[in-house]
């Protein structure tokens, strides 16, 4: 198993089927047998092969819909590939805005689940929750639901369980654009220390001194497909001339 | 492919753990959220039975020896089955958050979940035990054939979560699969032998019990609770055979349904 392999993905693609109207009931699908919905495919992602070593820290740029999130989400398992295969060795964790939290449980509840479905057990979890409450600084309301938080200290919770708790193999899907400056600043210092060091990251972000720094290559995308995958220098040149 | 998953659970050590703590949360947010809490739980089935109680032994005069107790086992294990079934069709909505950002097996919702439930039904058991043994009058008290319980309900709950499965998966695809549901569980309820004396049930009905796989999980119930007997075990193999067959199909649906949860819903 152990090949220094941490996803391999071959001729991987997505289409997405949008129906115009909902045809999700069993009375709509009953009375329109034979008058099927019209239907809108988008391709989101055209096939693509790509493989990422253990360890490693991928960037992926590109402009606004052109399939990076769509990417990381076939990658980490949550979406099933339309053709071809993926094999993810150990276990995923995507984060963007909201990344997996109820809102219905505490602060305290939800860092213990995460924890658990990242594959920590409750002990290392006991380890670590002081550090991951004080990094979020929310000190104060570990017992208040998720709900009553604001976006900002959801968005810390999230990125400081991440960053504590953390998976195999990480997606984190534009995630220096949460928070104040003071905690963006202590987002972008937990990268500059030994944090990624053995971790397999792939980092999408619009913010090229982030990628330039602290990605040994980086995958530009276009039009649901990837143009370029190698040097970082070379995508953020790709990257920069598509925008113009 | 169970064989794989169980490998699968077992391999990583921290999934039992998972499977635990999910499900005490999951308990904790239903009971601890009202202001009756857990007393609820355990004041709602001894409503439901003064309600059939009165209806069937004081009005429709049944006469069924110890009929509290015959409806106590009946209802907290039909209790059990439509919480893990009406109660979980949205399962993936309500979830979400837990599948949508990391590759964790979406079964695991599903047990943990049926575990939580299954952590109320214990409650209920115990309050059976008491009542039986305390409280009944025509009480035949407790007996070694009791265990077999043991194995009444893991029939149950592996039918439970095999209907789970199916219907939550389907409410992808079809969204008013609750409305039928509904329908359909009080057809199962009122053609169960949750309040009939069992002599009419079958008169009526032959071979219904065969027929319908919650009903043969209470008659054996009650048969090694009630009546110190070892349970029917030609019943309890259609029980299991039904069980483990709407188990597998319920596999399958969330093999190929399931996976595309997190697109659709």
């Amino acid at each position: 198993m152990d090949n220094g392999i941490a996803i391999t993905a071959k001729n991987i693609s997505k289409t997405f089927h949008i129906s115009e109207d909902s045809h999700n009931t069993v009375k709509h699908r009953l009375f329109n047998l034979f008058n099927p919905p019209k239907r809108k495919d988008i391709p989101a992602l055209k096939i693509t092969s790509l493989e990422i070593k253990k360890g490693e820290c991928i960037g992926l740029i590109g402009r606004n819909g052109c399939g990076k999130t769509t990417l990381t989400k076939v990658l980490a398992g949550v979406y099933p590939t339309d053709t071809g295969y993926i094999k993810i060795n150990g276990s995923t964790m995507l984060m963007n805005l909201g990344v997996g939290m109820s809102q219905e449980l505490t602060a305290r509840e939800n860092i213990y689940v995460s924890g658990s479905v990242l594959g920590l057990k409750i002990k290392e979890m006991d380890k670590l929750f002081d550090e991951i409450v004080d990094f979020a600084e929310i000190r104060n309301f570990i017992d208040t639901k998720v709900k009553f938080f604001s976006s900002g200290m959801m968005a810390r919770l999230a990125f400081s369980i991440a960053v504590n708790a953390g998976a195999d193999i990480m997606f984190l899907d534009e995630i220096f654009s949460v928070g104040d400056m003071k905690f963006q600043e202590k987002a972008i210092k937990v990268f500059a220390s030994s944090w990624i060091e053995g971790k397999t990251v792939v980092l999408v972000s619009h913010g090229m001194p982030v990628i330039k720094t602290y990605c040994s290559r980086t995958a530009f995308m276009k039009d649901g497909q990837i143009e370029f995958f190698g040097e970082t220098d070379r995508a953020i040149e790709l990257y920069t001339a598509d925008n113009q | 492919m169970i064989l794989k998953i169980l490998n699968d659970w077992l391999g990583r050590s921290n999934k039992v753990e998972r499977l635990w703590l999910l499900a005490k949360i999951e308990f904790k947010l239903r009971y601890y959220e009202n202001k009756l809490g857990l007393f609820w739980a355990l004041l709602k089935p001894l409503l439901d039975i003064f309600i059939y109680y009165v209806v069937f032994q004081i009005v429709i005069k049944q006469n069924i020896p110890a009929f509290a107790s015959y409806l106590f086992i009946g209802l907290i294990l039909w209790n059990f089955f439509v919480e893990s079934t009406t109660g979980t069709i949205q399962i993936l909505n309500t979830k979400k958050y837990l599948y949508e950002y990391s590759n964790m097996n979406k079964i695991e919702i599903y047990v943990s979940t049926l575990l939580s439930n299954a952590i109320g039904f214990f409650f209920n058991f115990i309050m059976f035990l008491i009542f039986y043994t305390f409280l009944e009058k025509e009480s035949t008290g407790l007996s070694l054939y009791n265990f077999w319980i043991l194995a009444v309900f893991l029939n149950l709950f592996i039918l439970s979560l095999g209907t789970s499965l199916i219907l939550s998966t389907l409410y992808i695809v079809a969204k008013d699969i609750s409305q039928i549901w509904i329908v359909i569980t009080s057809f199962l309820f009122f053609l169960s032998p949750i309040f009939f004396k069992l002599s009419t049930f079958k008169e009526a009905l032959p071979s219904f019990d065969y027929g319908n796989p919650i009903a043969g999980i209470i008659i054996n119930a009650r048969r090694v609770m009630m009546e110190h007997q070892d349970p029917d075990f030609q019943l309890m193999g259609f029980n299991y055979a039904y069980a483990i067959f709407l188990l597998l199909v319920g596999l399958i649906f969330l093999n190929r349904l399931g996976s595309k949860a997190a697109e659709k819903l």
